[in-house]
């Protein structure tokens, strides 16, 4: 009885079990339109960003690359291994910079380690990806990179807008992926970049559940943005891989957008 | 030096380059080995192969005439003291960079 009473406090605190599940790596940086040259700070962190929830550890990701008018650049060599403070425990996370200089879009796209969730007795493995673009030129933002699993902007993601809708087809091995899941939050605690950590407090409201699109037979989904900030697609289980060490994988695929204010 | 009057206008709205749809956009890089890159295109996409782009020195004197590469590009000598880039895809369609905006 005791236990029983203990699990189902434990089940309370971490609020509904369906937020508890959203899982997002995220692949950040602050500034997503840059008019000029510029060193941009990446942090990669794997959390619940919507509810400020647990921050989980990251190991050595597989790969972690900026796509630039079609030519791919291995950025894994120059990841920094950080401690990340989140609002109820640290983990570890990775950080790294990226010159900017020309004109375009730049596709930074991270395929991390695959994650033991004990609660689940699952892998977890999401492939992320998020754009840059530099000088207004848009090149390459509509393309697949060829990731087992992605999703495809079919609206510019660095440039939507709260009020607006944002469109994504969902492909694993380059093909439309139907009937899949996608969860979809939003980055709700400030981001302290130097000091590698969520604020304590977030402000924004959290639904009481997660917010879900299931793709349709093309692999499409849309989602009207409801406020300003930045979104985060995550379509679970549509890659091909579904084992790991002998266990369930789920290779879920991510994106991130910016919504901005049109007003 | 009057006829760069209506240019500056032009650079002024350089950073509104996201209402129309065919923007004209023009960013300029300084190599760091005596020479300047600049690259060429417009808010749809399209390539700027062919444009014209002419260097001024500080007295408004053309000293560099030619176009955008096919991958639009305009790769050229720094020429000394001050000196402004004009990227012409004609009327308002002018991009004019200033020397002394163009870093490294």
């Amino acid at each position: 009885m005791r236990a029983s009473v203990v699990a189902l406090t434990a089940a309370v605190l971490v609020g509904a079990a369906s937020t508890a599940h959203a899982h997002f790596q995220l692949v950040y940086t602050p500034e997503v339109m840059l008019e000029n040259p510029a060193e941009i700070p990446f942090k990669l962190v794997f959390g619940h960003p919507m509810e400020n929830g647990h921050v989980m550890d990251m190991g050595l990701p597989e790969a972690f690359t900026v796509t630039f008018k079609g030519k791919t650049t291995d950025l894994k060599d120059t990841l920094k291994e950080i401690t990340w403070t989140g609002a109820h425990n640290d983990a570890k996370a990775y950080e790294t910079t990226y010159k900017v200089r020309r004109n375009g879009d730049y596709v930074f796209a991270l395929t991390p380690a695959p994650y033991y969730e004990g609660s689940e007795d699952i892998y977890i493995q999401q492939i992320a990806k998020a754009y840059v673009n530099k000088g207004a030129m848009p090149t390459s933002w509509n393309e697949p990179l060829g990731l087992a699993t992605e999703i495809v902007p079919l609206t510019k993601p660095y440039q939507t807008y709260a009020g607006g809708t944002f469109t994504g087809q969902l492909l694993a091995e380059g093909k439309p992926v139907a009937g899949a899941e996608c969860e979809i939050e939003y980055i709700n605690p400030e981001i302290d970049m130097d000091g590698n950590a969520f604020a304590k407090e977030a402000k924004g409201p959290v639904p009481a559940s997660a917010i879900v699109a299931i793709t349709d037979p093309n692999g499409m989904f849309t989602f009207g943005i409801p406020r300003a900030g930045v979104w985060g697609f995550a379509c679970l289980g549509s890659g091909p891989d579904k084992e790991h060490e002998g266990k369930e994988l789920s290779q879920d695929a991510v994106l991130w957008i910016n919504a901005g204010t049109l007003q | 030096m009057r006829a760069f009057v209506p240019l500056l206008v032009a650079a002024a709205t350089l950073a509104a380059s996201s209402a129309a749809a065919h923007t004209p956009l023009c960013s300029c890089y300084d190599n760091g080995d005596g020479t300047v890159l600049c690259e060429g295109g417009f808010s749809d996409g399209s390539s700027a192969s062919g444009v014209p782009v002419k260097v001024f020195d500080a007295s408004g004197k053309v000293v560099l005439d030619g176009k955008m590469s096919e991958n639009s590009e305009f790769e050229f000598k720094k020429p000394d003291g001050d000196y402004k880039v004009l990227f012409d895809a004609g009327p308002g369609h002018e991009i004019e960079i200033d020397g002394s905006d163009i870093v490294e």
